[in-house]
């Protein structure tokens, strides 16, 4: 069991790792980093609490049992952005707005269609590495 | 420079070559990782130009890092990340089935339940629905030992 | 065979409903496609190498769709009586059915795409979807070894002879730049590749029809459940091999030669099938035989070509599909009804299953040709066209339709004439009555034949590639045709009375058959290879690092002569080092440091705490040849593993991972490896070196990706690249991805299961 002190700052630190995730993936046009890096910090927060927490904690406080349908969904979301234009009669993963029109700015976040890529990206990161590292966990306990 | 990243990567692929003759499962995995690391710097090392990091930068700067390389690296990363992650579920999953993670045992234990069974697979056939029971059918059910 | 105790009457299963649901729609767009006079589909596939999925339905596919289909409706009825019974006869559970229907669906789908496909391609494609769908099926009592080994049977001759079929494709691509059917029939001239090609697929399709010598696969396919043998063994998978004979007919008539060996193969099988049907006592193992012989008449009618030819052949095809899965299904209820499976454990049936000894009487009429069923037009259409090829031929024809009658009428009085040896247990109506509507199809056509007549001359007009001229009729006069008829039914009358004076010679042929024949041939290359894989298994499984080393070594060996035979003039530019590149040149040192300091560690934990360092020299070397992205991933990935490793080290048993820590390495073998690490490692430092001493540095790369990312509204050009311009690469990986972490959760979820 770890200590109290491990286990505070892990619950203290998930939600930090969360957001610095969703920054990544927000300025991952303009700046550092991408839907693949912020997938990994996301799970990275997440495999603190398996550390400190233990599985069963783990399974008990957060939606870990739906990574998989997560990750799958990313994957949909990529297939989905790189067929859409496809249907709609261009080439395929072709992304709007194009270079002629400016595209609609949130803040630092551009609406274009290859940031829902990368969340696709991200998406399917974030579930794979948790189904990766809950099952692995789950064969560690088992196995002793 | 180049001499220098040519040493390193063959220094890292050596490495990998000498983990990946090992006995211990493990240490496999770790070779592999050395060798695909071997591989990243490859790549990473292969860009056309060095110089400053290609972010916000407008064309006509001056000199820009190649971004293809490093696009290609990440791509590189990320499916040997993957392909890690499979490798050690394998080798947990072996260890669980077999309880040896030593690749020399586990030739030993396979080869020794080949043999149990090719003896257990004797012809059983449970009915016939052919009327003839020619013996030379039989010539290539058997297993040869 | 266990006897059945009580007469359960079973309902009919889901899965068997979809099934005929399934064939009932293909049978009904079949036949309104055939009478709206044909429809098609053409899409691009892979556009670059020139394939199309294009399909059409012209008289053939409708000839061949219909069978298939059509005759699918009643088998799977059949099958919804039949599976359950024979399921609950080995003690298994009845949700196997559904495996079965799903095959059966599979082939149907399979057979569909077969017949209406006009690329030689994509109807290569097609042909081992039904090559898979039927090693399913014949394989579906998993348990029985038996199945399984003529499963694969099957699966081998008709697959590896596929892959003849695939090589002459290609040759005729080669040849004339396309695989569409209508092109190459317009294009090809005779020439000696066209030939050889077209020889080669005929092979395939003889192969798929049982013929001689690859017949021996088709009585040991009898292992199957018998709805599949009713299926496969009649309409569907033995007449794809016709089938395709007949679809580059247009191509074999180009070579008279390839016409003459069709003629021998056609005439061979009919006389081994026949004399193995005349010998064989099992009811389906005669049937099968029976199959080998009709198609033998098929392929021979093929072989004398020109417009009767090919009228003959395809009205043939209607007819003896018709008549022998109702043939099929009969044994099948037999079966079902005595537990009997050979002729000499039945006889008197006639009494108890009157309805049954009718329909199969009709059926029986129709395949030994004799009037008023349609089987006698075939006979009629058969001698005709053998007439105009020749005496010779024609009499062989009227031997091979004696021997035809004559085993027929012995299936038929062996079941139900002579004493009762076993009373019948009732039988559901599901068993029966297919049957019935298959003989009144055959009576029907022997009264009105004309629109049997109508399909069969559509089809022939696809397999001559011209208008076929197709009549049938009864003519009461001494026409060559009607005397030859009578002929093959004295002959046969003979030959089944002479029978048991034969049975010792023929029981004789069948056993030098057996010793001498191809299926010897097929065991004794099947045993070699078997052979051979083992002792290659053995090797590598004694000592399998051992061949890690000796695929290494080789390869590092052979690179080494190609460094040293390449022109070094130029290569091998050591690069200027700069003082800037200092951090650089240092972090790269401790790189190849932690590298070597890897594979010295015992304990595990050692090994991936050095491990990681090695990882984190490098995200530190990427950021400093300003690549900020691939440092971060890099760093976070090396976390992420560095958790990993250490925590499969620690959940797992520390002995284990103790004993494996504390195992001597034989000195020799540390010796070998290093030499084999360095070797390797020297060559890969050459190969890496010379190729990067190779291209000039080119600042334009960098440009171009920075317009093209302002285009892209994007200012990190990595992830533009990533995310728009290699997008394609970036969902691959992502699949990657996604395909491991499935692979690690089923891996380990395994064991939750067991």
């Amino acid at each position: 069991m770890t200590s109290v002190l491990t286990r505070m700052v892990s619950r203290a630190l998930l939600a930090p790792t969360l957001v610095v995730a969703a920054a990544i993936l927000v300025k991952g046009y303009g700046d550092v980093g991408d839907g693949f890096a912020a997938g990994i910090v996301a799970a990275l927060g997440i495999l603190l609490q398996f550390l400190a927490f233990g599985r069963d904690e783990v399974a008990a406080a957060l939606p870990v049992r739906h990574a998989r349908s997560v990750a799958l969904f990313g994957l949909s979301v990529g297939v989905a952005v790189f067929a859409a234009p496809l249907v709609l009669g261009g080439a395929p993963l072709e992304h709007w707005p194009p270079a002629t029109q400016t595209p609609v700015q949130i803040g630092s976040l551009e609406l274009i269609t290859a940031v829902v890529f990368d969340v696709g990206v991200f998406l399917l990161v974030l579930g794979s590495a948790v189904t990766i590292i809950d099952v692995l966990t789950a064969a560690g306990e088992d196995g002793r | 420079m180049n001499l220098l990243f040519a040493l390193v990567i063959g220094v890292l692929f050596g490495s990998g070559v000498f983990l990946l003759l090992k006995p211990d499962l493990f240490r496999v995995v770790a070779g592999l990782v050395l060798i695909s690391n071997a591989a990243n710097l490859t790549l990473m090392a292969s860009g056309l130009t060095r110089g400053l990091a290609p972010i916000g930068r407008a064309a006509g700067d001056e000199r820009v890092a190649d971004p293809l390389v490093q696009a290609m690296t990440l791509t590189a990363l990320v499916i040997g990340f993957a392909v890690t992650a499979l490798l050690l579920g394998l080798s947990v999953s072996v260890y669980r089935s077999r309880h040896s993670v030593d690749l020399d045992e586990l030739s030993r234990q396979q080869a020794a339940d080949a043999v149990r069974r090719e003896a257990r697979e004797a012809p059983h056939d449970e009915e016939h629905e052919l009327d003839e029971s020619d013996e030379q059918r039989v010539a290539y059910h058997e297993a040869p030992t | 065979m266990p006897r059945r105790s009580r007469s359960q009457h079973l309902g009919v299963s889901a899965s068997a409903g979809g099934a005929v649901a399934c064939a009932c729609a293909a049978s009904a767009t079949f036949l309104g496609g055939w009478l709206a006079g044909g429809a098609g589909i053409d899409v691009p596939w892979a556009p670059t190498w020139d394939l199309r999925l294009a399909f059409e339905l012209d008289g053939l596919a409708a000839l061949y769709g219909l069978l298939a289909a059509g005759i699918g409706v009643l088998v799977f009825v059949y099958a919804s009586a039949y599976v359950p019974r024979h399921l609950a006869d080995q003690g298994r559970s009845r949700r196997e059915e559904a495996r079965l229907h799903a095959a059966m669906v599979l082939f149907l789908v399979s057979m569909l795409g077969l017949t209406t496909a006009q690329d030689l391609i994509l109807l290569f494609v097609f042909w081992d979807l039904t090559a898979v769908a039927s090693w399913l099926l014949i394989g579906f009592d998993r348990r029985n070894r038996d199945a399984r080994l003529s499963a694969l049977m099957a699966l081998l001759v008709t697959a590896i002879s596929a892959v003849l079929m695939l090589i002459g494709i290609l040759m005729l691509r080669v040849e004339y730049a396309t695989t569409q059917l209508p092109e190459l029939f317009a294009v090809a001239r005779p020439s000696t590749t066209v030939s050889a090609a077209v020889g080669l697929i005929a092979v395939a399709a003889l192969a798929k029809s049982a013929q001689v010598p690859f017949h021996f696969w088709l009585p040991r396919a009898m292992a199957a459940p018998t709805p599949v043998s009713a299926y496969l063994h009649s309409a569907a998978m033995v007449a794809a091999g016709v089938f395709l004979l007949s679809r580059i007919h247009p191509l074999i008539a180009l070579d008279a030669d390839l016409l003459d060996g069709l003629l021998v193969v056609g005439f061979a099988s009919m006389a081994v099938g026949g004399v193995l049907a005349l010998a064989a006592d099992g009811l389906k193992r005669l049937l099968a035989y029976s199959t080998i012989s009709q198609y033998g008449y098929v392929v021979t009618m093929l072989g004398v070509g020109g417009s009767s030819g090919a009228a003959a052949a395809s009205f043939y095809v209607l007819a003896h599909a018709l008549a022998k899965s109702a043939l099929f299904m009969t044994a099948g209820t037999v079966t079902a009804a005595t537990g009997a499976k050979s002729l000499r454990d039945t006889g008197g049936l006639a009494r108890a299953m009157p309805l049954l000894a009718i329909a199969s009487a009709a059926a029986v009429a129709a395949i030994a040709a004799l009037p008023l069923t349609i089987g006698f037009f075939k006979d009629e259409l058969f001698f005709k066209a053998a007439l105009e090829r020749g005496d010779v031929v024609a009499a062989l024809a009227v031997a091979g339709a004696a021997l035809t009658f004559a085993y027929m009428m012995r299936f038929w009085s062996g079941i139900f004439l002579g004493a009762p040896r076993a009373a019948p247990q009732p039988v559901e109506r599901r068993l029966v009555w297919p049957v019935v509507l298959l003989a009144g199809l055959v009576l029907i056509g022997g009264i009105v034949v004309a629109p049997f007549a109508g399909l069969a001359r559509d089809a022939a007009a696809a397999t001559h590639a011209g208008a076929v001229k197709l009549d049938v009729a009864y003519h009461l006069d001494a026409r060559a045709e009607n005397l030859m008829a009578l002929a093959a039914y004295t002959l046969g009358l003979l030959v089944l009375a002479l029978r048991p004076v034969l049975e010792a010679s023929l029981g004789l042929v069948e056993r030098v058959g057996n010793r001498f024949g191809p299926e010897r041939a097929y065991g004794v290359s099947l045993r070699g290879l078997n052979r051979i894989s083992d002792r290659l298994h053995a090797v590598e499984v004694r000592d399998l690092r051992a061949r890690v080393a000796a695929v290494i070594v080789p390869a590092a060996v052979l690179v080494a002569v190609g460094v040293a035979f390449t022109p070094t003039a130029g290569s091998y530019r050591i690069g200027n080092v700069l003082a800037a590149d200092a951090p650089l040149v240092a972090t790269l040192a401790v790189c190849a440091l932690a590298a070597v300091a890897v594979t010295a560690p015992r304990r595990h934990l050692s090994l991936a705490l050095t491990l990681s360092a090695v990882g984190f020299a490098l995200a530190t070397a990427y950021s400093l040849m300003d690549a900020p992205d691939v440092a971060l991933v890099a760093v976070l990935i090396e976390t992420i593993f560095a958790l990993l490793f250490v925590g499969v080290f620690a959940l797992l048993p520390g002995d284990v991972l103790r004993r494996e820590a504390q195992l001597r390495v034989h000195r020799s073998r540390t010796v070998r490896d290093i030499v084999v690490a360095t070797l390797s490692g020297v060559v890969t430092m050459l190969v890496v070196w010379a190729a990067f001493s190779r291209p000039q540095p080119d600042a334009a790369m960098a440009e171009r990706h920075l317009e093209l990312a302002d285009d892209a509204h994007g200012k990190d050009v990595v992830t533009v690249i990533l995310a728009d311009f290699r997008g394609l690469d970036t969902l691959v990986e992502v699949t990657v991805v996604a395909v491991a972490m499935i692979g690690v959760s089923m891996l380990l979820a395994l064991r939750a299961r067991a």
